[in-house]
């Protein structure tokens, strides 16, 4: 055992290494641009140069000059795609080979395919476009950018939570704090990059393509093309890293296929990472408002909370966090209201923890300020207004241990040794600071379909369209299989991400685990159930008449508590059975059921973890200290330190990973992500891995995650909550209260650079 | 430069320069070695010399011990003849700009970025890719067995170049201690951010391949 595989705890799964483990470190998985296909063309994309206005022309002749290319797509020979419908799987409603306006920075004028990659490039570069060009607007304050109320004008923001009347609480509340915050632009940057290769024979298409929702992907691309989507498939076995940029298709995945089908010969187009910036979604930048009022004693009495997030000109993109700041303490009184800002830009769309990750660093830097005004302990303000049941409607939380992750965070952090006088602890030349913050993610969850088959050598394999991004979805449906029927591991086999498979909810909102766990559980159960009824009501065997709940599943037996038992072999022989296999659609109770039907349609649909009569969301206590150059003002991160609670653990290794990796995410969040944008041409400036930086290994040094046993058997049927991204919803705030501590200067706006405290 | 709009990919003014143009002026210019595998070698001098219109040349590459004749565009980067000309499809383009440290590949034990390497290039170099490190038997290399041991991945995209610029890591004797290992991989990008297991994994590793 090492610090990467924690034994379990109450209530958590055997830490088993991954399933698709081996492969990954031999080369041999397979991601979507690695299938081998005959005759292959490759496809290469070029993009606007301007972010505003048309196309005049497009110049082709020096492009088709180039030896070794086929064709160019364009607007003017792309004819009868649909356009894709925002909102449902598709990541804009703009499909640019349909005509010549200009949305937005680097969209997508023209496919050039050719025999191989070099050629396909060399012409791209040589493709020229002139435009009739509009002046832009990039972002918040812009000339032209237009403001809306999100309520009203988005799709899943349908209010604004308030309770009782916010302005009188504030105006009477004996402590006040009135302060403003913003989130930057933040690519997922996957290091997969994003591609699709799009094969026909006769009228069947198959897609490679990495995808968080090859349903939607399959429909989607159906509906672009016009085709029947029995006719599609999509294939995306392993996904390299996805982070919610994979998760809503994009118009390019139509336009290959087109081309593919035009042709009559397999594309594979892998789109650079410049162009990935601006042919996918992103975070949109944010900016908050929050007022906060509290009695001396510490108890919040107002809050707040007004937010602006940007999106684009056709669609109008938000995700809205006040629905989970809103419930995560006692306020007294709540007032919010999100507004967006359309711009030139690109649509944006789900990045981790979309809504709590922008909205949660304003409220918990709030948080922060307020403790600072009342002088007190920041954990203790949390505690002082820590509650089982949200404010607006009384709701009680299916379980809540915010507090407890707090205790044990603070107590491995060494939260009592801090100085809390801000710029008192010092080690030479470095100031040292330590901040705290809240995570807290809502739990979601979905219709899954599985395919769980059983072989009379005690092999089972499930078979689900659900998507393995890196979180161990395989393995951990795997142990939910592997446990009921007493099974080692190693009899285990999972296929995911392809639509030959029975569906799976989308791979976001950290819904994986429990919308799939619980189907698998119900298949495999009901395959224990069949297995005990043969057994007891066959005429001769050593467990006939027995009572099938007596009964228990080990190492390919049926086995009776007083030793009797029959091999798995033994019994199918007699069941007359070459295979047991069950095909489950799990809907979760409380959802319209329709929604099954809808999930094969390429629609998926959550309960969220803020719908219902009891309100389910899984929290986290993050402790980070930071230490500050006196001289160059460099910023470290030396510790980092978090507790979590999310149900029932299925697999301590997989769960710290996923973890560890969000709270790594969130000090690129705090010290290092933005994707800058030149505000005259609305254009990002910094489109690849050099320019727009992300935590690298030396920027992490210790860091401690620890699990925090939770039962919540009301949550969902497998009693788990995802936490794929809770982990980097406290980090950046934890890290903003740290730099406050070491200097006494509030940078509220992310990122924290050592620019920001050259005057501390 | 300043006015030059033109990124790859990405649809030129008629009216700017190019990239492409302006490094065939500039070619004694202090930055070409840094861009050459991308940009020089399709400057019109080169293709008039290519015998036929794709520009084939016939490059040997010896890959995990393999002799493998194939006829490549000039142009073709070491990572391109790997993945779409040989089919080992392991190595992996995470940036194509020799940012991320996915397509890292060993030349006579050396890390090199397979990306910002032409294949011409690397003939006569004893390269090692990700499917060579396992023994014949399957027994796995001391590192591969270690990011196993250690969940030293998630997605497991960055997995094969940072198993091999880890052995690279440590063949340099740049691992001996965690700030070492540290500073030493960190230009192999891991958005799933698995590095605190990472450098676990190398220390695990280490040892193990000092005995061996």
């Amino acid at each position: 055992m090492n610090v990467a595989v924690p034994p379990p705890k109450e209530n958590m799964g055997q830490p088993v290494a991954r399933l698709e483990a081996r492969s990954k470190v031999t080369g041999e998985a397979r991601y979507s641009a690695d299938f081998p296909l005959n005759n292959l063309a490759h496809g290469v994309l070029v993009t606007s140069a301007i972010a505003a206005g048309s196309i005049k022309s497009l110049d082709l002749e020096a492009a088709r000059a180039v030896p070794g290319v086929i064709e160019i797509f364009t607007q003017e020979n792309v004819k009868g795609l649909k356009d894709p419908k925002f909102g449902q799987g598709n990541s804009s409603s703009v499909q640019p080979f349909n005509g010549p306006k200009i949305w937005h920075d680097e969209q997508m004028l023209a496919l050039v395919v050719a025999n191989t990659h070099e050629a396909a490039e060399d012409a791209a570069y040589r493709l020229r476009a002139s435009y009739d060009e509009t002046k832009p607007s990039a972002t918040f304050d812009s000339p032209g950018s237009q403001t809306l109320d999100a309520v009203g004008n988005t799709e899943s923001h349908k209010e604004d939570p308030k309770l009782g009347d916010v302005e009188a609480a504030l105006a009477t509340a004996p402590v006040k704090i009135d302060v403003k915050y913003s989130t930057p632009t933040q690519h997922h940057n996957p290091i997969e990059l994003f591609s699709t290769t799009a094969s026909w024979q006769d009228d069947k298409l198959t897609i490679y393509e990495p995808s968080q929702f090859v349903y939607g992907y399959k429909n989607g691309v159906a509906e672009q093309l016009g085709v029947d989507p029995a006719n599609v498939r999509v294939v995306s076995p392993l996904i390299g890293g996805a982070f919610g940029s994979k998760g809503p298709m994009t118009p390019r995945t139509a336009v290959v296929a087109y081309a593919a089908r035009a042709l009559n010969r397999p594309i594979r187009c892998v789109v650079s990472r410049m162009q990935g910036f601006t042919t996918a979604t992103y975070r949109a930048e944010t900016r908050h408002h929050i007022r906060m009022g509290a009695t001396p004693d510490g108890r919040i009495v107002a809050y707040s909370h007004e937010g602006w997030e940007v999106t684009s000109r056709p669609d109008n993109y938000v995700v809205g966090g006040t629905e989970t700041t809103s419930l995560v303490y006692a306020y007294g009184a709540v007032g919010t209201r999100v507004q967006i800002v359309k711009a030139d830009r690109n649509t944006p769309g789900y990045m981790r923890s979309p809504p709590e990750t922008p909205y949660m660093y304003a409220l918990e830097s709030a948080m922060d300020e307020m403790a600072a005004a009342l002088k007190m302990d920041p954990v203790e303000f949390r505690r002082v207004n820590d509650t089982q049941k949200e404010p607006i409607k009384g709701r009680p939380y299916t379980s809540r241990s915010l507090m407890t992750c707090y205790d044990q965070a603070a107590e491995a952090f060494g939260w009592k040794k801090r100085n809390p006088a801000v710029g008192s602890m010092r080690d030479g030349d470095w100031l040292i600071g330590m901040g705290c913050s809240t995570a807290i993610y809502p739990t979601n969850i979905g219709p899954a379909a599985v395919r769980v088959r059983l072989s009379p050598k005690g092999e089972v394999r499930i078979e689900t369209a659900a998507h393995e991004i890196g979180t161990g979805i395989r393995t951990v449906a795997g142990q939910m299989a592997a446990e009921p029927l007493g099974l080692d591991m190693k009899m285990v086999t999972v296929e995911t991400g392809d639509t030959d498979f029975p569906p799976a909810p989308v791979a976001g909102g950290s819904n994986s685990t429990a919308s799939v766990c619980s189907a698998v559980l119900v298949a495999s159960n009901r395959i224990r159930d069949r297995l005990f009824r043969a057994a007891v009501t066959s005429n001769d065997g050593p467990l006939a008449g027995r009572n099938p709940g007596d009964l228990g599943m080990k190492g390919g037996m049926i086995v009776a508590a007083d030793g009797a038992s029959v091999k798995l072999a033994d019994l199918f022989g007699q069941m007359g059975s070459g295979v047991i296999e069950e095909y489950v659609e799990h809907t979760p109770e409380g959802m319209p059921p329709e929604s099954m039907a809808k999930l094969y349609s390429g629609q998926s649909s959550f309960k969220r973890g803020s719908q219902g009569d009891k309100i389910r969301f899984a929290f986290g206590a993050e402790f980070v200290e930071v230490r500050i150059h006196s001289r160059t003002r460099e910023i470290r991160i030396p510790r980092i330190v978090g507790a979590f609670a999310g149900g029932r653990i299925m697999n301590p290794r997989t769960a710290r990973s996923q973890l560890m990796g969000g709270m790594i995410w969130g000090i690129g969040a705090g010290l290092l992500e933005a994707t800058e944008i030149d505000p005259r041409a609305a254009r990002y400036v910094n489109r690849d891995l050099a320019e727009y930086m992300v935590a690298v290994n030396a920027d992490v040094n210790q860091l401690e995650v620890i699990l925090v046993p939770e039962e919540d058997h009301e949550v969902n049927e497998a009693g788990v909550k995802g936490v794929g991204e809770l982990g980097n919803v406290g980090t950046p705030a934890a890290i903003q209260a740290a730099v406050f501590h070491a200097t006494g200067k509030r940078i509220r706006d992310l990122p924290i650079r050592l620019d920001d405290l050259l005057n501390v | 430069m300043a006015v030059n709009n033109g990124e790859p990919g990405s649809a030129e003014r008629q009216s700017g320069f190019t990239r492409r143009g302006f490094i065939s002026a500039g070619a004694t210019t202090a930055t070409l070695p840094l861009i050459a595998g991308r940009a020089l070698a399709g400057t019109p001098a080169q293709r008039a010399e290519a015998p036929d219109g794709d520009g084939k040349m016939n490059v040997t590459l010896r890959v995990n011990g393999q002799d493998q004749r194939l006829g490549l565009d000039s142009r073709t980067s070491l990572l391109d003849a790997l993945r779409d000309h040989i089919g080992v499809t392991g190595t992996k383009k995470g940036c194509d700009h020799g940012q991320c440290g996915a397509c890292t590949v060993l030349m006579d034990g050396k890390r090199v970025l397979s990306c910002m390497t032409l294949a011409v290039m690397a003939q006569g170099q004893d390269i090692t890719t990700i499917e060579g490190l396992a023994r014949p038997d399957g027994e796995l290399h001391p590192m591969q067995q270690a990011f196993i041991d250690n969940d030293a991945f998630q997605c497991g995209y960055c997995t094969p170049g940072q198993i091999l610029s880890a052995i690279g890591c440590v063949n340099e004797g740049h691992a001996g201690s965690d700030a070492e290992i540290r500073e030493y991989m960190s230009g192999n990008l891991c958005r799933c951010a698995a590095y605190p297991n990472i450098v676990a994994a190398v220390q695990q590793a280490k040892t193990e391949m000092k005995e061996a």
